[in-house]
């Protein structure tokens, strides 16, 4: 009866943060996918479904966190705390083998630090499992945003829970 | 031809997106460049470990239940088409608290009636329709024992064509009072019934789309609000009214 309700759940935790605001925000996009049915091409449901619960949990954001979208853009600041990748300090002793010990909490933590437009692409491909393609179509962006955003989340990712703290 | 940035192309690799000549090439420089396979191993344990210990959260029980009350998709035999069910979206409540009322527009007559409008628009956002959702009238008129005092008047008119859907309770003047669901085609119909000892009389009107109709008996008064024809809701109201009660 509701397809997809779990993907837009999750999606909707990752995107507010918080689990009674996902509801509302979930809620709010089935309704409005019920109104807009007319509107689906019957190509890609669950691409689709995501897109309208992404434009509701942005909508959201914009009333209650107003200050999460304004750093939507903030790739520079993310860029310049990620080592330049194989030539990192880390190539002596494999940060794999710390990433794998890292725990839960704070793998949470540094998902959710990320700025909004560098998380769903990350939820989208590693918690959703979407292909590049319909990330880019949840998003509205091109693909090859798509995998810069996603190299640099994962990259930012590392950085933060691959290190000893 | 490989992109530029190696980085974007080992994502690429571990996440199944490039094709077989690109799979090839990027495997051979794994094997003579040991930073790419480093940033490889590095990638590949933040996808295994998000894999294994992000919780696959699963969306609560009653949030369906809510969304799918709220849209009307609750208990419909034969499944609407979700576009026609658009229409009837607009569900529920008939009265609403006692602030509502004191902020009435006073351009109509009847406040009560301004109050049922208002009230159903409102609806519109309540995450359901009813509070116990049934086609049986022995479960939801019991239902109802306990929470208030009154006992509704519960019929199933399933055979007239308006099916149960549930009860609900209302606020009235800060008095509980009992509203039914019923169904008709893809519309809802709200049935509130109010203690009244006065004889106001049958009473009919349309408000923004929406018909409304009153009607006294035995002391209780009803309140029927569906975005239904005005001759379909007669139609329940007459067939409500004739039902008997067992």
């Amino acid at each position: 009866m509701l397809p997809h309700i779990d993907d837009c759940y999750r999606l909707a935790r990752w995107l507010t943060g918080d689990a009674a605001d996902a509801e509302d925000v979930v809620q709010e996009a089935c309704l409005q996918a019920f109104r807009g049915i007319s509107g689906f091409n019957g190509s890609n449901a669950r691409a689709w479904m995501l897109t309208i619960l992404r434009h509701a949990a942005y909508r959201w954001l914009r009333k209650n966190r107003p200050a999460a979208l304004i750093a939507v853009d903030d790739v520079d600041a993310l860029a310049g705390r990620q080592g330049n990748g194989a030539a990192g300090p880390g190539v002596e002793t494999p940060e794999a083998v710390l990433i794998a010990k890292s725990d839960a909490a704070r793998l949470e933590a540094a998902i959710a630090g990320l700025p909004v437009a560098f998380r769903e692409t990350l939820v989208l491909r590693d918690v959703q499992g979407l292909n590049y393609r319909d990330i880019a179509e949840v998003t509205g962006v091109p693909i090859g945003t798509v995998m810069s955003r996603l190299a640099r989340a994962r990259r930012h990712l590392i950085a933060t829970i691959g290190t000893n703290e | 031809m490989m992109s530029n940035d190696p980085t974007l192309v080992v994502d690429a690799y571990l996440d199944d997106e490039l094709d077989l000549a690109h799979v090839l090439e990027l495997e051979q420089r794994f094997a003579s460049e040991p930073a790419l396979a480093q940033e490889r191993d590095r990638v590949q344990a933040l996808r295994a470990l998000m894999h294994d210990r992000l919780p696959r959260e699963v969306a609560p029980q009653g949030l369906a239940t809510r969304i799918e009350s709220a849209a009307g998709l609750r208990r419909t035999p034969s499944r609407p088409s979700w576009s026609a069910l658009a229409a009837s979206v607009a569900l529920a409540a008939v009265f609403g608290s006692g602030a509502t009322q004191l902020a009435l527009h006073a351009a109509t007559g009847n406040p009560d009636m301004n109050t049922v409008i208002d009230s159903h628009l409102r609806a519109l956002m309540a995450p359901a329709p009813t509070d116990v959702s049934s086609s049986d009238r022995h479960t939801v008129k019991p239902w109802f024992a306990g929470r208030i005092t009154q006992a509704p008047r519960v019929v199933d008119l399933t055979n007239e064509g308006f099916p149960l859907l549930g009860g609900r309770i209302d606020v009235v003047g800060r008095n509980p009072v009992p509203a039914l669901v019923y169904r008709h085609r893809q519309h809802l119909i709200s049935l509130t019934a109010v203690p009244d000892n006065g004889r106001g009389g049958a009473q009919t009107r349309t408000i923004a789309g929406y018909n409304v109709l009153a009607w006294t008996d035995n002391g209780v008064r009803y309140w029927a609000v569906s975005d239904l024809g005005s001759g379909d809701l007669d139609t329940f109201a007459k067939a409500f009214q004739a039902s008997p009660d067992r």
